[in-house]
C-alpha cells in the first residue's frame, strides 16, 4: 500500500469515526431532526439542567434548551426544551410539565402529559402549564408530619389498652354490675330459675288458654247462649271468609240458581237457614256434573249498615256452602263463596236480597282466595289468577 | 543575530557541554546551578518555539515533508493506538463492572466505560503511546542528523532547517493526535463493550444508546481536540530535544531518551491544566 493511500484510508477512518460520534451525540441531543420549543416555569427546577432530558409518555423526545432565571423576584424560573416535531400530535396546549427524578436519587427530567385529544395543537415558542415538582425535603417533611401523628395514635391506642386493661381488671376481681355477672355464680343460678320459672308460667298459660277456648266452645253451646248462635245462623265468625274469593270468576255460567233470601233465612238480619231443602236443586245438580268452580253469591238488599250487611251476605253464603257441603258428595274446594254486601240490582223480594249459585265449566280461572275479613280488604283485581284444575271434561248436559 | 542564537542552543558551540542534556541538569541532580539550568532550558524551548511558528507561517511551505510525516505519526502509529485503546476499553470495562456492581450501579456501566474513554482515557493514552513511538523517533533522527552533523548541512544550503526538519514533524503531530484519539476511542468502545457483552449480552447498539444517554458536545469534541496540544507538546519537545544534541552516540541515545521522558511528562501536566481549562469553556 502506498503511502499516501495508506494516509488517506487512516484519515477517512478517523473523519468517520468524528462523524459517527457527533452523529450519535447530535441525535441525543435533537439537533439534526427538526424540532419545536415550548417553554414551561417553574418556581423551582429542583436541579434540572440544560440539555436534561424531555420524556412524553416516558419517552425521549427532546432536550432542555435553557433554563432562564427570573429578572424580578415575583416571575418564575422559565425552562426552554427542544421537542421532536413527532409529538407534536400529542402534545396539546393543555398538557402538563412537570419535573421528575429518575428513581430516588437520579437525575431530574422533565415530564410532559398527553393532551385532551379535542384541545388546539402547540405552536413553536408557546408556554405550557406546569406541575410543581415533588422535593425530597417536601417528602421528608410530610413523612415526618405523618410519623408526629403515627405516634400520637399509637399513643392514644396505647392509653386505650390501658383502660381496657384497667377495665377488665375491674371485671375479673368482681366489680360493678358486668363483674358479678361475670364472677357471681348466684348471679347465674338466680337467672336459670327465672328462666325455668318462666318456662313453666308460659306451658301454663298455653293449657289455660286451651281451657279458656273449650270453655268459650261450651258456652256456645250452653242453655243461655245457645240461642244467639242459632239465631245468627253460625258459630265462628272467624269461619266466614275461609271460602270467599275476591270476585266472579271470568266468563259465563253453564248453570245458574237463584234464591230469595227470604225463602232461605229465618230473619232479614240471621243467617239461619229455615227453608234448606229448596236448595237441594243446586246440591243435586252440583253433586251429579262436572264442573270447574261454583260460586256462591249472595247480595242484601239496599237497607242497613253497609258493614254489617256485608258480613251478613258472606255468612249467608257460607252457611248455604256448609249445607250443600254436608249434603251432596262433590269436590267442596270448587265451592266458593261471594258476599257481595249492599247490592241496587238485588233482587229484593222485600228487601232481603238474594243467595244465587253459579257455575262455570272447566278450565275457568279460579279467583284468588279473599286474604282477609270482607270489611278489612279492598276488592282488587289479584295480579296472578289461579287456573281451576279440578275436571278437564264437563259432563254432557 | 537570530542564526548565532541557534548554534548556541543547538549546541553547536563546543564551550559549553553541559548545557546540552536536560536529563544530567535540572532534573536528575538538583545542584546549586540545576535551577538556573532549569530556567535556561525553558528559556531555550521558548526561543526554539518562537523559530518554529515563524518557520510555520512563512512560505515556503514543505508540504512533501509534512505528508511524510503525516504517514509516519499518523497511519503508521494507528495499529498501536488502536491496540492501546482497546486494551484500555477492556480494562475499564472489568474494573468498571466490579466497582459498579458493587455499588448497585451495574446498569450505568455503558455510560461509565464511555464517559471515560472519550473523556479522558482515550486522549491521555492516545498522547502517552504516541509520545513513545513518535517522540523517540522524532528525538532519535533528529539527534542523529544533529551528531552527524546533516543539519549543519541543511543551513549551508540555504534551507531553514526549522521549516525542513522540525515543523513539517510538529504540524503531523498537532493534526494527527485527534485523529489518532478518534481511533483509541473507537477501539476502546468496541473493545469495552465486547468485554461487557461476554459477561452479559448486550446489543452494541443498546450499548452505544445508553452510553452515550445524556452526552453532549461538550463531552466529546474538546477532550479530543485537546490532544492536539498533546501532539503539539510531543512534537516540540522531540524536535528541540533532537536537534540540541551534543557528543555522539551516546547523545543521541540521551536525546531521545529524554524525549520520551520529557514529552510523556509534558502531556499529562498539559493534562491536567487542558481538562480544568475544558471545565471552564464547556461545562
Amino acid at each position: 500500500m502506498s503511502r499516501a493511500a495508506r494516509l488517506g484510508a487512516f484519515i477517512v477512518l478517523t473523519m468517520a469515526i468524528l462523524v459517527a460520534g457527533v452523529f450519535i451525540i447530535g441525535s441525543k441531543q435533537y439537533l439534526f431532526s427538526s424540532t419545536y420549543q415550548l417553554k414551561a416555569q417553574f418556581d423551582n427546577v429542583v436541579g434540572l439542567d440544560a440539555g436534561g432530558d424531555v420524556r412524553v409518555g416516558g419517552v425521549h423526545s427532546g432536550t432542555v434548551r435553557d433554563i432562564v432565571l427570573p429578572h424580578t423576584p415575583g416571575e418564575k424560573v422559565t425552562v426552554v426544551m427542544d421537542l421532536s416535531k413527532s409529538t407534536h400530535e400529542i402534545i396539546k396546549q393543555d398538557s402538563v410539565a412537570s419535573i421528575e427524578t429518575e428513581g430516588l436519587l437520579g437525575n431530574q427530567y422533565l415530564a410532559i402529559s398527553f393532551g385532551s385529544a379535542g384541545k388546539a395543537d402547540v405552536r413553536n415558542g408557546d408556554m405550557i402549564a406546569s406541575q410543581p415538582p415533588l422535593e425530597m425535603s417536601d417528602l421528608f417533611k410530610k413523612t415526618s408530619g405523618i410519623l408526629d401523628s403515627s405516634q400520637q395514635a399509637i399513643q392514644n391506642a396505647t392509653r386505650a389498652a390501658a383502660n381496657l386493661q384497667s377495665i377488665s381488671a375491674k371485671i375479673d376481681g368482681g366489680q360493678g354490675t358486668v363483674g358479678a355477672l361475670v364472677n357471681d355464680k348466684q348471679v347465674y343460678s338466680n337467672l336459670q330459675q327465672t328462666t325455668a320459672t318462666m318456662n313453666d308460667t308460659m306451658t301454663r298459660a298455653q293449657a289455660g288458654v286451651t281451657d279458656f277456648q273449650e270453655n268459650m266452645e261450651a258456652l256456645k253451646h250452653n242453655f243461655f247462649l245457645r240461642g244467639y248462635f242459632k239465631n245468627r245462623g253460625y258459630e265462628d265468625s272467624a269461619e266466614l271468609a275461609k271460602n270467599e274469593i275476591e270476585r266472579l270468576p271470568q266468563g259465563t255460567p253453564t248453570k245458574e240458581f237463584t234464591y230469595s233470601a227470604k225463602q232461605l233465612f229465618d230473619k232479614q238480619d240471621s243467617a239461619k237457614l229455615k227453608n234448606q231443602k229448596s236448595l237441594n236443586a243446586g246440591g243435586e245438580f252440583l253433586a251429579n256434573n262436572q264442573f270447574g268452580i261454583a260460586v256462591i253469591v249472595a247480595s242484601a238488599g239496599m237497607e242497613g249498615d253497609t258493614q254489617k250487611e256485608l258480613v251478613l251476605t258472606e255468612a249467608w253464603a257460607m252457611v248455604v256452602r256448609e249445607y250443600l257441603v254436608e249434603n251432596f258428595g262433590f269436590d267442596d274446594s270448587q265451592l266458593k263463596t261471594l258476599g257481595m254486601g249492599k247490592q241496587t240490582d238485588a233482587k229484593s223480594d222485600g228487601g232481603w236480597g238474594t243467595v244465587q249459585i253459579f257455575i262455570y265449566p272447566a278450565g275457568t280461572e279460579i279467583p284468588p282466595t279473599k286474604q282477609a275479613h270482607a270489611g278489612l280488604a279492598s276488592k282488587t283485581v289479584p295480579d296472578q289468577p289461579v287456573q281451576a284444575v279440578a275436571a278437564t271434561a264437563p259432563k254432557p248436559q | 543575530m537570530i542564526d548565532k542564537k541557534f548554534t548556541a542552543l543547538a549546541g553547536v558551540n563546543p564551550p559549553q557541554p553541559e548545557k546540552g542534556i536536560l536529563l544530567d541538569a535540572p532534573l536528575a541532580n538538583p545542584s546549586p546551578g540545576s535551577i538556573s539550568k532549569f530556567l535556561e532550558w525553558f528559556g531555550d524551548l521558548g526561543i526554539f518555539f518562537w523559530r518554529v511558528a515563524r518557520a510555520t507561517v512563512t512560505p515556503p511551505f514543505e508540504f512533501r515533508e509534512l505528508f511524510r510525516q503525516l504517514d509516519e505519526i499518523g497511519s503508521q502509529s494507528l495499529p498501536l493506538v488502536a491496540l492501546a485503546g482497546a486494551a484500555t476499553g477492556v480494562v475499564l470495562s472489568l474494573e468498571a463492572r466490579y466497582s459498579l456492581t458493587r455499588f448497585g450501579a451495574k446498569s450505568l456501566l455503558p455510560a461509565a466505560i464511555v464517559f471515560s474513554v472519550i473523556h479522558e482515557t482515550g486522549p491521555i493514552i492516545t498522547g502517552l503511546v504516541v509520545s513513545g513511538r513518535v517522540g523517540a523517533g522524532i528525538g532519535a533522527e533528529l539527534a542523529s542528523m544533529k551528531v552527524t552533523e546533516q543539519i549543519d548541512a541543511v543551513e549551508a544550503s540555504a534551507v531553514n532547517p526549522y521549516k525542513l526538519l522540525a515543523v513539517p514533524r510538529i504540524l503531523a503531530c498537532i493534526l494527527m493526535l485527534p485523529l489518532l484519539t478518534l481511533a483509541a476511542d473507537l477501539c476502546g468502545l468496541v473493545m469495552g463493550w465486547v468485554a461487557q457483552a461476554l459477561v452479559e449480552p448486550l446489543s452494541f447498539h443498546q450499548f452505544i444508546n445508553s452510553g452515550f444517554k445524556g452526552a453532549d458536545f461538550n463531552d466529546f469534541l474538546p477532550p479530543t481536540f485537546k490532544t492536539a496540544v498533546f501532539g503539539l507538546i510531543i512534537g516540540l519537545i522531540a524536535c528541540f530535544q533532537g536537534m540540541r544534541t551534543q557528543g555522539g552516540a551516546a547523545g543521541v541515545g540521551r536525546a531521545a531518551t529524554s524525549s520520551v521522558v520529557l514529552s510523556s511528562l509534558f502531556v499529562i501536566l498539559a493534562d491536567v491544566v487542558l481538562v480544568k481549562l475544558i471545565l471552564i469553556f464547556f461545562p
